[in-house]
């Protein structure tokens, strides 16, 4: 998955474990970007009597870095609390919620967004309501109309935040590719394959939600005069002590935070970063990242490719064996992509390699027939320009790594024919629900009456 | 530009300056080895201390005297004067990890901060206490 579960420690704290980032100009507000950080993965929508929700010891942070330098110097903090209505009940709900502030809600979740910057600590909002999760139909009726979008608030920097359950957006073939890189769509050439005719792609995060911290921002507040290309990225964090009560009361808490998790370019800890450093990778900042530069520069999956599918990639065997440092993955993943390379293009932030969502804010957003291969298709406003909600990352990054894109950086490689086909055989047509053509943007949650589909 | 992870940091160079080890920027993964980072408090060696209460009034009265001197202390995410946050429900508790009690080092978490102090004296007498 892009970040899902992607490291040994953080997979045993959801609540804490980021997904997936998006940073894109927004489609119908050119002049605003959205960022957006998932987290809490895989949510069954039936998952009651208690459903998901942010935890009030988490701090959850969104990162910008506008000097190209691995650090934030804008970072918005969200920070959640529970409101218990009736303690004296087992439910969620008592009766239909038909609005945010409906006395049939007994376990609300409220929210504060905290700007800080150079000039300081800005306190952006609170007491804002997180809507509920997508229950079912008697309990949580029009749930868009009546609860998604009355939580779409506004903050006092004219910014626009939403926190809440959302349908999972990111489709990827997980069955197939952690099963020795068995891509559905070319099992038949697999290694191990044994005769499997080729399939079509099964998304693995079909009917399952999310939690998604949306925030869209006018651009002149997340840029610095002179560069219009910004690094995202977000954290989550922990007080370091946690002493459990034994009374029953409330755990105590205290001291200062310590990141758990982080997400900035999908798939780099999930895939580049080896397991015994993943937790590590974790902990750390992007501008310390140059300690992690070797598993991007040689990237393990690339020499399993072609030993998972014999004779299809000779170039990139080749590639390989002699130990090529990959620059262009270098270059998409840790310093952007500099001028020259890309005809019109660049998201280059400078030297300092760190992994972060790199969005050229300068670029207007695609509006009619935006292709989810993003720069690769063809269209600048995607990935890796940032990354769109529907943008297929898995077969970008998938071709990517396999060498389609060194030709980039060393005009006299040729590409294996296969780089220009990978893919784990989705789109977004294999989501369950559309996405939103508004802000938030992605899709309605399931609600726990009708799914897991049956 | 000032920094905004200025916290984090700030803290980790606390840290690392209270224990003499210098100015290095980041913590690194030692060939082989696990990475150089503060170890976590164990459930023998920490004390929860509710301030000015009953046994705990050891470690607290003590440190009213001692928490100035150590100049480590760190305020992250309160020092903009912004107002208190979820985190600081519970700044009244105070926590000590006496990371090595030979050598006197002491880590001691309030609210959203942490400091480190060394005084053997403290750590034995914590770590008698514990007992």
């Amino acid at each position: 998955m892009s970040s899902h579960r992607e490291a040994p420690e953080i997979a045993k704290d959801p609540v804490a474990d980021s997904t997936d980032v998006y940073a894109f100009v927004s489609p119908d507000r050119p002049r605003t970007v959205t960022l957006i950080a998932n987290y809490i993965p895989l949510q069954g929508p039936a998952g009651g009597p208690n459903f998901y929700e942010f935890g009030e010891d988490v701090r959850y942070a969104i990162h910008i870095d506008t000097q190209g330098h691995g650090e934030a110097n804008i970072t918005y903090q969200f920070d959640f609390k529970i409101e218990l209505a009736d303690p004296k009940t087992f439910l969620y709900n008592t009766g239909p919620i038909t609005s945010l502030t409906s006395a049939n809600w007994n376990r609300k979740q409220t929210y504060s967004v905290t700007r800080v910057d150079s000039k300081g600590r800005h306190a952006l909002g609170g007491g804002l309501l997180s809507p509920p999760c997508n229950i079912g139909p008697l309990s949580t009726p029009d749930y868009q109309a009546a609860l998604g979008k009355p939580a779409i608030h506004t903050l006092s920097d004219g910014s626009r935040v939403f926190a809440g359950q959302r349908a999972e957006g990111f489709y990827v073939d997980l069955g197939s590719i952690f099963d020795l890189g068995n891509l559905r769509p070319f099992q038949n050439l697999n290694v191990f394959g044994g005769g499997l005719s080729a399939a079509p792609g099964v998304n693995a995060t079909k009917f399952l939600n999310v939690h998604s911290i949306a925030l869209q921002v006018p651009i002149s507040r997340v840029t610095a005069a002179g560069r219009p290309v910004i690094g995202v990225w977000t954290t989550a964090s922990r007080q370091r002590v946690s002493l459990r009560s034994s009374d029953g009361g409330a755990d105590l808490r205290t001291g200062p935070f310590q990141q758990v998790s982080r997400l900035g370019n999908p798939l780099v800890n999930e895939v580049l970063i080896p397991l015994g450093k993943k937790d590590f990778w974790n902990t750390q900042h992007p501008v310390h990242d140059k300690q992690f530069t070797q598993y991007v520069a040689h990237p393990e999956l690339a020499g399993l490719l072609p030993v998972l599918y014999p004779g299809v990639f000779p170039n990139l065997a080749a590639l390989d064996k002699a130990k090529t440092a990959r620059a262009d993955l270098e270059a998409i993943l840790l310093t952007g992509i500099p001028k020259g390379i890309v005809p019109g293009f660049t998201n280059f932030t400078g030297p300092t390699p760190a992994d972060m969502l790199r969005l050229n804010t300068s670029i207007p957003p695609t509006t009619s027939n935006p292709n989810i291969l993003g720069l690769l298709g063809g269209d600048a406003a995607g990935f890796p320009n940032g990354r769109r909600v529907f943008d297929d990352v898995v077969s970008v990054e998938l071709r990517a790594i396999a060498g389609l894109t060194f030709k980039l950086v060393d005009a006299s490689f040729t590409p294996d024919a296969a780089a220009g086909e990978l893919t784990d055989g989705l789109t977004p047509a294999d989501l369950g629900t559309p996405y939103l053509s508004r802000f938030p943007y992605l899709g309605v949650p399931y609600d726990g009456y009708h799914h897991p589909a049956h | 530009m000032p920094d905004l992870d200025d916290h984090q940091r700030a803290t980790e160079r606390g840290a690392r300056e209270a224990a003499g080890a210098g100015g290095h920027a980041a913590p690194r993964w030692p060939a082989g080895g696990r990475p150089t980072q503060t170890p976590p408090p164990s459930r023998r060696s920490v004390l929860r201390v509710a301030a000015g209460a009953g046994a705990a009034g050891i470690a607290a009265t003590t440190l009213g005297g001692m928490l100035a001197p150590a100049s480590a202390a760190t305020h992250p995410d309160t020092s903009a004067g912004t107002g208190a946050t979820a985190f600081d429900e519970g700044a009244n508790d105070v926590v000590l990890h006496v990371r090595d009690a030979a050598a006197g080092e002491i880590d001691v978490f309030r609210g959203t901060t942490q400091i480190r102090l060394r005084d053997r004296d403290l750590a034995a007498r914590v770590v008698r206490a514990s007992r």
